[in-house]
């Protein structure tokens, strides 16, 4: 028995891939988280109203999801409903962080894949001399920033917001700052467009090389958008079958009655599945469960996905690939929410904090985020956080089964397996920071 | 700002290698050095998992490191990567103070964490979560929940005409009026917060007065109270954590009628335990105090 171990890295956290084989016959895959945060320990009695303010250091990456499901969970628990204004604001924080998480994604954790190099901010002279990687590099950090610009617009600080506040957001727009940056948007949009379009061109040429978009099977789906469009700061969670049926939906309460989570021995992260099948969010996820999505370029993306894969589709490498259609997507919407006032109406409403049960609600860039707190005398006595990365967990290590039987054989190792195991990792994009909260 | 020039003799000069050891923290750090796009063109990054495959760490001429020590497997990390590196610079909270990982610290919580966290063949977690001055020999602090991109580029290019201002107030830009006195705290999440106006007139509980400037006063302006993620400002990094509190309440009696002991107590609160009291908590931890030349 041999067991193969592949440390990760351009992804967010620290991660190991094992797999165990015995005269080339795979035993077993595991995904391993290799650290502990452990936040739902440390929560306990901590004043509710400052979980917003702690709760964003559960990661610097999805900082923006769990700060805004941090303040719906103490609204549910307050019974409070915030003005319309504050959740537009609230979009476009979420959707500020979607650009800054598929463009760091697609360009800086998954461009290097399909480029064949350790990574994107490595520049050999002849690279640097015929200029494509050079060019992409650039482009894409621009994008980036756009992400992170619109967190610190509508958000306040630029990676642990502090704006969301129960009842609302503290603050509305200043017309003049967002007018400039729908203007920064507008003309970055068809730098966005093109990178995608790269993107899916190089992907094409790694399919070819490689033999295969990721040949797991077909898998169930789990999304908190709505079917009609995405829209991130969500109310339920829907269950898709693998033909595309709409098996349930239920709210975040409800999530436990509805779906199984279970700790493993192996790693410092738990894992979900739906009536014992294996379940995948993220972007195909959500790609696989929307009607559209709503905005031009991105509806041009979406179709071409559905005309070359069919839907729903199925194969690891379309995650990728979703992460395109949703930076275009979230690129767009940024700017049609930026052309209505975002100063002239109440930012927020009235309450009275109490002792209570509260559930909050996301879609972040990894699927659906739930945050769940137990407030006594003030103070949390039970935090929990559904993390949308440990709905993935099964997925991964199965389709790091099937990439480990496609390039282990009885005689031989194919090095190959490495930058599967690579591929397939960083398709799904895992948060471990997150995922070991 | 250009991320990256267009000149294709990027490598022909020797560019100082770096590298950043990400400890046990939340990425934070990283995400926002990844927004300071300048360095790419001044620095070869041979190290940063994050974005760069490589797993050992290499000697290079700067090394940052973020996150705190929480794990063996991070200490292991961290004695290899000082072994030989020229620079080392510490940067967030977690790695200067601990962070948000203190509030794992308590000692009802560290039974938890030791009784639901046994893993086989896993790191395993230390008794405590400490930063990294603990353990090694440390050039230059850069406090920050995360530091801005600005304070990274400063720290990199150990940048002389960077000069911020010694305090949040400094760069906040509220007005502080005389007349305008509040008698009790407003909660942390209290709704809309009167613009140009200072947000201690306002009852809130901000600690600006006292926090090390550099950051332009990010939270404050867009109307939250700075929760003091810079730490003490140079007047009061060397002294007890003691001084820190009575220099905020002092403010506070200047600009309000808020009951002392309201303060007080507040202040002790996690949320602003996390960051501030950490920085300069001498009794507590026995540690000498952090030369005010070496923070940034
Ligand atoms: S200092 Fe703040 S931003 Fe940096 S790793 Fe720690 S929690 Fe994250
Ligand atoms: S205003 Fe205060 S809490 Fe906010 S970034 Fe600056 S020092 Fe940190």
């Amino acid at each position: 028995m041999t067991m193969l171990t592949f440390p990760l890295s351009r992804i967010e956290g620290h991660a190991r891939v094992e797999i165990e084989i015995n005269k080339g016959k795979v035993l077993s895959t595991r995904f391993q988280a290799m650290e502990k945060r452990g936040f739902s320990l440390m929560v306990k009695g901590v004043p509710a109203e400052q979980m917003p303010v702690i709760v964003p250091r559960i990661c610097g990456v999805c900082s923006t999801a769990h700060h805004v499901a941090s303040v719906k969970a103490l609204e549910d628990a307050y019974g409070v409903t915030p003005p319309p204004l504050a959740c537009i604001i609230r979009e476009l924080l979420l959707l500020g962080q979607l650009i800054q998480n598929q463009a760091t994604s697609l360009f800086v954790f998954t461009m290097p894949d399909r480029l064949g190099v350790e990574s994107i901010f490595h520049v050999t002279e002849e690279e640097a001399d015929n200029g494509v990687q050079f060019n992409i590099a650039k482009r894409a950090l621009m994008v980036r920033q756009l992400g992170t610009d619109l967190i610190t617009l509508a958000g306040g600080q630029f990676i642990h917001p502090v704006k969301a506040v129960v009842g609302g957001v503290s603050s509305g727009v200043d017309p003049g700052k967002a007018a400039a940056f729908q203007q920064r948007v507008i003309a970055a949009l068809p730098t966005a467009r093109d990178l995608v379009d790269t993107y899916w061109d190089i992907s094409i040429r790694m399919k070819d090389r490689i033999g295969t978009w990721g040949d797991d099977q077909p898998a169930y789906y789990i999304t908190s958008t709505r079917p009609d469009q995405p829209n991130f700061d969500s109310s339920s969670i829907r269950v898709m079958d693998p033909l595309g049926n709409c098996c349930s939906e239920f709210t975040a309460s409800q999530f436990f009655d509805t779906l199984t989570f279970e700790e493993t021995d192996y790693s410092y992260a738990g894992r979900t599945s739906y009536k014992g099948e294996v379940m995948r969010a993220n972007s195909l996820a959500r790609a696989n469960m929307t009607r559209r999505m709503g905005t031009p370029l991105a509806d041009g993306f979406l179709t071409r996905l559905r005309d070359e894969f069919g839907t729903p589709a199925h194969p690891i490498l379309l995650f990728d690939l979703c992460r395109g259609i949703e930076l275009v997507y979230a690129l767009e919407r940024a700017v049609e929410l930026l052309s209505s006032p975002l100063d002239d109406q109440d930012t927020d409403v009235p309450y009275t904090p109490h002792d209570g049960e509260g559930w909050g609600l996301v879609e972040a860039p990894r699927g659906p985020l739930i945050h769940h707190y137990i407030i006594e005398n003030g103070t949390i006595s039970t935090g929990e956080f559904i993390i949308p990365t440990v709905h993935n967990m099964l997925a991964i290590e199965r389709a790091l089964r099937v990439a480990a039987e496609r390039y282990i054989t009885a005689d031989s190792v194919n090095l190959e397996l490495e930058h599967a195991v690579g591929r397939v990792v960083r398709a799904f994009d895992p948060c471990i920071a997150c995922a070991t909260h | 700002m250009q991320p990256l020039t267009d000149s294709p003799s990027l490598k022909t000069k020797q560019l100082p290698q770096f590298a950043v050891l990400q400890l046990s923290g939340c990425a934070g750090c990283e995400v926002s050095l990844l927004n300071a796009n300048e360095w790419v063109q001044e620095f070869e990054l041979v190290y940063m998992p994050l974005v760069v495959s490589a797993y050992e760490v290499p000697c290079v001429d700067v090394l940052l490191i973020s996150g705190g020590v929480r794990s063996d497997e991070d200490l292991y990390n961290l004695k290899r990567a000082v072994r030989c590196s020229k620079k080392i610079i510490a940067v967030g909270t977690c790695a200067i103070s601990g962070g948000v990982a203190n509030l794992g610290n308590r000692d009802e919580v560290r039974e938890l964490f030791m009784s639901q966290t046994e893993r086989r063949d896993l790191p395993r977690l230390l008794p405590k979560s400490q930063p990294v001055d603990a353990f090694v020999n440390v050039d230059l602090y850069l406090p920050g929940c995360p530091p801005t991109p600005e304070l990274f580029m400063a720290a990199l290019f150990e940048d002389d005409e960077f000069n911020p201002s010694k305090t949040v107030c400094q760069e906040c830009g509220r007005k502080k009026l005389k007349d305008m006195k509040p008698k009790h705290l407003t909660g942390f999440q209290s709704g809309e917060v009167l613009p140009d106006i200072c947000l201690i007139n306002q009852g809130y509980l901000c600690v600006g007065s006292s926090t090390r400037g550099g950051c332009r006063a990010l939270c404050t302006r867009p109307g939250h109270p700075c929760v003091g993620c810079r730490g003490p400002s140079d007047l009061l990094i060397e002294k007890d954590s003691i001084a820190w509190l009575e220099s905020i309440q002092r403010v506070f009696a200047a600009l309000t009628d808020i009951p002392l002991e309201e303060i007080r107590e507040s202040l002790l609160s996690p949320q602003l335990a996390l960051f501030l009291f950490q920085f300069s908590d001498y009794a507590a931890t026995g540690r000498p105090p952090r030369p005010k030349e070496k923070v940034l």
